[in-house]
């Protein structure tokens, strides 16, 4: 368990040294060395870290037996006094700067040659890169979690120097909010680390040069890549291909980091799939969900499984309905072009929220690690009913004029057509049919245009069966139950609303929240999810990404009522922009008995 | 505030009656109407009276913020008139002073009293109306958010007030009380409630007096009682057993003013109105449940009664354990204060009897910090030098039945402690097979879930959950899902001897102890506390200002508990 999962690197450790995951930086290095105290510490530190990198001697460029490989490697890790001379070569600052290459021999040698990552963003000028990419990998860096030797290189068909890519980059840049110091220091050291090469993505030739300019960054170390391929899905295949045959690692490991849209249906997909498979092993793979990586997604496996308190009620016996919901407060603003081709349904429904549904629901896995999980959220998809048109409401954002503004209608963006049905609102009921969920609603609903932005997880509970307080409940038991509250974003917070006395003579009832919100409780920025999914992928944690027969699983459900969709023309219901959505929504709640938890007069 | 206008018309009281019954002549459709409205609750007082004579059943009490206001009806004028006449006996004492009066004054302020009362102290200090009136008016006090009025209300309230002088045990100077009862009830239906804020031995001589001389000949009349009940389960039965020489049952209402606190209201609230919390509520998943309660400051010169009693008289016995039982009753079959009361009986007869091993008792010793001295329990001058009364006990008690077989329940009670609370703890067992288990260090059991309801002071409810940290790591931490009082409801919560005080002049039983509950609860601590006493076994010393003796830490250390509120993150 230890070494399968990089995160706890030893179960003798108290509590605190095995939360530490960060890399041996030059960050943590001033409480580190020469204070015996912490030789814990150290070496919890790096046989979480050793255990990860040299899971990647073996030398292929494919890695399906990593874990096993780790459990050989943990345990014969060097010691703390090699690792402290590691540690201190590391807080030079000439190490970074001028020196780069000559610093690769000055580390220990004893465990076999040093690794290192490079990183190559596909489709580097495009907006995702700038806007969360590159600010990701920055943030790593400066938190101290990338390797001490790491190459960060932009791949796009425009022609720019590394100058022009470390210009593009730095203007997206920030620092934490909650540790300023050194900031531009750091922005500095972080620039001169990346790298630009321009080609086209479906020439061999280009990637081949690619590859030279990697190894002579790469040195004699041991190298594993990763590629982050963000770019349109119709040239994915294209450059899978170009990479893996032209641009792998000859010694370590290669890693692709593909985003969303994962095709448009059962069949695109089912080729997308075939077409990565014949470059790429499933463990090469690394579908990225960018909810699955948000701090309340990743909670919610804390909460259900290292608490007594929840599980008991996780079940059809205690549980009404659950309702996952997200909404945005603005339409498409001129960027419609891509989301018509996929409307809501795809764009969110199908992956982030059915993600969030599979975890939520499925059974406890047999261990953390990634394919236990994800074995337990396949067997979760294969348990659902498909998803049928009469469980389903769609609707699409109108202009609306609120207070002198107008807010433009969906069809009103220049980038959509005119006549377009593309849904950008949807509700839907799904069912789980098996022994826990069986005839439990799982209510999802998901919007553009909407009156707030959030996203969230509500969990309302059956009334208390023969409620002595009934008669101070009004006559609908059901608007009073308890209801658990998972808020993934804005102002992350978990609430239980209780039925409590209003405090005084009378005895009259009152719903009051037990809450913990994070900002509150934890000043910490929270890390954005792009850095938590990059991490992982670094370090070969799967557990947030998408295996294969997931992905086929979430689209069974979800193609045969999108085909149909498209077949019959269903129209969408109009909503105004910035309103609620449209009542549809509330009949087919109705339909199973539910109420949004998050349209009430209270939230 | 509708009540307010409510009791202000005239024959408010029957009004309330007629909700429940038939015997009401008026108004009742109004009352209809209200009482089907949505978010009304109303409390139910049991249909039994007292004495043959009609009950205050069903008063409505709301803070009434967005309660409809009801017209009421022009009535009454054919009919008797009811009112309330009660009675403090022992006015001139400390409780009546600082508590008794107050809450009947609160109680009027927020218009809960019927609209005709008449308030009498009695004592045997010789005292005018006046010189009464200006005793209370010294401790009166108005809600802090709702200062208006306050003196005319004062005013309104002290004309109410009247003083008799005479002896506990005269039964002539209780005639002559009846008379000026008389005089002011002035042929109304006459409810006549007495509070015995006197010392225990002479309970008797005034319940005699009173119940001869001067019950009410044509309505109720209810004797409020304070404890002590007795020191063991013998001079209790014995005390019951006069008492109902001249009171039957339905007469006697035991005061715990524990029970009558916010939050220990509201355990059966949360218990019963949430689905959340009963499914785990029983030995399947609580490993232990802790009430503790704990004083910051010693005798200060009382130490005299105390002396004579000890904390487990004082507290355990009464408060903890009657909040024990509450936390522990299996789901009544209403909330009619028979149906709970016979609920907690059933779990006080299913303890097993305390036994000396499962007891650890403290005195506090003198100890000086920063500079000022702070005195022993026996260097107050009102102590016996050689007393061996404890003023810290810790007991671990278990409960035989099929709920919580094998499930301690620790008691924690002190004087001159480090704070001052009172809060109920439950620990929740460890998750089993956790698939965090790395993260916990090797106790699982100390990362467990908690709810702690903590009853003052700053009333609050909140659920301890793991975790995790935000961050890229998997760090676990324990938060607490939270819900403090003050932040939600800022008013002022009642204090527990006004809703007690309403609670008997409305015949609502529910908070009060009756004497099988007495008996059962008697019969867990009198072995005990003989044995204590016998073998003059020794308390334990402990600092003024400490966390209490350490023998509190073996004892739950025996039964694999640690103390909730000694924990760091506590």
């Amino acid at each position: 368990m230890a070494v399968s999962f990089p995160k706890c690197p030893s179960s003798s450790l108290p509590p605190l040294q095995t939360r530490n995951r960060a890399w041996s930086s030059p960050l943590s290095a001033p409480h580190q060395v020469g204070d015996s105290s912490k030789w814990a510490l150290l070496e919890a530190t790096k046989r979480c870290h050793l255990s990860v990198s040299s899971a990647t001697n073996g030398g292929s460029a494919v890695a399906p037996v990593e874990p096993s490989k780790k459990v050989q490697d943990s345990g014969t890790k060097t010691t703390p006094t090699d690792h402290s001379t590691k540690v201190e070569n590391g807080i030079r600052p000439t190490v970074f700067s001028s020196n780069e290459f000559q610093d690769l021999k000055t580390g220990p040698d004893n465990s076999g040659r040093e690794s290192t990552v490079s990183i190559t963003v596909v489709g580097a000028s495009g907006d995702l890169a700038k806007k969360k990419i590159f600010p990701a990998l920055f943030a790593l860096y400066y938190e101290g979690f990338l390797p001490k030797h790491f190459t960060i290189f932009g791949y796009a068909r425009s022609k720019m120097t590394d100058a022009e890519l470390r210009e593009m980059v730095s203007r997206t840049l920030n620092c934490r909010i909650d540790q300023r110091e050194n900031c531009d220091a750091k922005m500095e050291e972080f620039l001169k680390r990346c790298f630009y090469h321009s080609g086209q993505y479906d020439s061999e030739a280009h990637f081949v040069e690619l590859d030279k300019k990697l190894k002579q960054h790469e040195g004699s170390r041991i190298s594993n890549r990763l590629y982050y391929l963000s770019i349109p899905p119709n040239i994915f295949l294209d450059v899978v291909k170009c990479t893996s045959l032209a641009a792998s690692s000859e010694n370590g490991w290669t890693r692709v980091i593909v985003e969303k849209p994962f095709g448009r249906d059962a069949e695109s997909s089912a080729a997308l799939t075939r077409g990565l498979k014949q470059y790429l092993h499933e463990d090469q793979i690394f579908r990225i969900d960018h909810y699955l990586g948000k701090e309340l997604v990743e909670n919610l496996s804390v909460l259900r499984f290292s608490n007594l308190v929840f599980e008991p009620l996780w079940s059809r016996q205690y549980i009404r309905n659950v309702q996952i919901i997200f909404s945005e407060d603005f339409g498409t603003e001129g960027r419609g072009g891509y989301f018509d081709s996929y409307g809501i349904i795809r764009d969110i429904m199908q992956n982030h929220l059915l993600q969030i549904v599979a975890l939520f629901a499925m059974e406890t896995p047999t261990s953390l690690e990634a394919e236990d999980i994800r074995n337990e959220k396949v067997k979760v998809l294969r348990s659902m009913k498909t998803l049928e048109i009469d469980d389903v409401v769609i609707g699409q954002y109108k202009s609306h004029t609120r207070g002198g503004v107008v807010y433009p209608g969906y069809t009103d963006d220049k980038t959509v057509p005119n006549d377009s049905l593309t849904p950008t609102f949807a509700a839907a009921a799904l069912f789980i049919n098996n022994a826990r969920w069986d005839g439990v609603p799982f209510l999802m609903k998901a919007g553009k245009a909407l009156h707030t932005k959030r996203a969230e997880i509500r969990v309302q509970f059956r009334h208390v069966p023969g409620n002595l307080y009934k008669k101070c409940f009004g006559t609908d038991l059901d608007r009073a139950t308890n209801e658990l509250v998972i808020r993934v974003q804005p102002d992350e917070a978990i609430y239980l609303k209780i039925n409590n006395k209003i405090p005084g003579l009378g005895m009259r009832l009152d719903r009051s929240n037990l809450n913990l919100h994070y900002a509150a409780r934890y000043s910490k920025e929270i890390p954005c999810a792009y850095e938590r999914l990059l991490l992982d992928a670094i370090e070969g944690e799967r557990r947030l990404f998408i295996r294969s027969d997931e992905l086929d699983a979430a689209w069974a459900l979800f193609t045969p009522l999108l085909k149909e969709l498209e077949e019959k023309h269903i129209a969408p219901e109009l909503y105004p922009y910035g309103s609620r959505g449209p009542v549809g929504a509330h009949y087919l709640a109705a339909k199973y008995n539910v109420r949004w938890g998050d349209l009430g007069a209270e939230h | 505030m509708t009540i307010l206008r409510f009791y202000q018309r005239p024959s408010s009281l029957s009004i309330a009656f007629s909700s429940r019954h038939e015997r009401s002549f008026s108004g009742s459709s109004e009352l209809v109407t209200l009482t089907t409205r949505r978010n009304q609750c109303w409390r139910f007082s049991p249909l039994k009276s007292s004495n043959g004579s009609p009950l205050a059943g069903a008063s409505w009490k709301d803070d009434g913020k967005e309660m409809p206001v009801p017209k009421v009806p022009d009535i009454g004028s054919q009919l008797a008139e009811n009112t309330v006449s009660i009675t403090v006996v022992g006015a001139s004492g400390d409780l009546a002073k600082k508590k008794i009066f107050p809450a009947l004054f609160a109680l009027y302020y927020e218009g809960y009293l019927p609209q005709h009362f008449t308030v009498f102290g009695y004592a045997r200090s010789k005292l005018t109306d006046e010189e009464l009136r200006h005793t209370i008016s010294t401790t009166l006090t108005c809600r802090v958010d709702k200062r208006e009025n306050c003196s005319d209300k004062m005013e309104q309230f002290l004309q109410r007030c009247f003083y008799h002088s005479g002896q506990y045990g005269s039964e002539v100077d209780f005639c002559e009380l009846d008379n000026k009862l008389k005089e002011k009830e002035d042929g109304k239906l006459a409810n006549r409630l007495f509070y015995l804020s006197i010392p225990p031995n002479i309970f008797v001589d005034v319940v005699r007096g009173a119940s001869r001389s001067a019950s009410s000949p044509n309505g109720w009349t209810r004797f409020i009682v304070e404890k002590p009940f007795g020191r063991d389960s013998e001079s209790s039965s014995e005390l019951t057993r006069c008492l109902k020489m001249y009171l039957i049952e339905e007469q006697i209402f035991r005061i715990d003013h524990y029970l009558g606190k916010e939050l220990v209201e509201n355990l059966s609230v949360l218990r019963f109105a949430n689905l959340v919390f009963e499914p785990l509520w029983s030995r399947n998943y609580i490993r232990n449940v802790q009430l503790i309660f704990s004083e910051d400051f010693g005798t200060e010169g009382r130490g005299g009664y105390f002396d004579h009693y000890g904390i487990i008289r004082d507290i355990m016995q009464n408060h903890l354990l009657q909040i024990l039982a509450l936390f522990a009753m299996e789901t009544p079959v209403s909330l009619d204060g028979e149906d709970i009361r016979n609920e907690k009986v059933k779990v006080l007869r299913s303890m097993r009897v305390l036994k000396l091993d499962d007891v650890v008792v403290g005195q506090y010793k003198g100890h000086t910090k920063g500079g000022k001295s702070f005195p022993a329990y026996t260097d107050d001058p009102t102590v016996p030098k050689g007393s061996l009364t404890p003023t810290f006990a810790a007991a671990s008690l278990f409960i035989d039945n099929a709920r919580w077989d094998g499930v301690p329940f620790l008691m924690k009670a002190g004087k001159a402690l480090h704070r001052r609370g009172a809060e109920i703890r439950v620990q929740f067992r460890h998750v089993p097979g956790n698939l965090y288990k790395r993260k916990f260090g090797t106790d699982l059991d100390k990362a467990t879930n908690e709810l702690v309801i903590r009853v003052q002071p700053n009333e609050a409810i909140y659920l301890k959950i793991n975790n995790k940290v935000p961050g890229l790591s998997m760090r676990l931490d324990s938060s607490n899902l939270n819900l403090l009082y003050s932040e939600r409801y800022p008013r002022e919560i009642p204090d527990a001897y006004e809703r007690l005080l309403l609670d008997a002049i409305e015949g609502e039983r529910r908070l009060f102890i009756r004497s099988d509950e007495l008996d059962a609860a008697w019969a867990i601590f009198s072995p005990l506390l003989r044995e204590l006493e016998e073998k003059k076994v020794v308390p334990e010393l402990y600092p003024y200002g400490s966390r209490g003796p350490v023998g509190a830490h073996y004892l739950a250390a025996k039964y694999n508990v640690r103390w909730g509120d000694l924990s760091d993150s506590s």
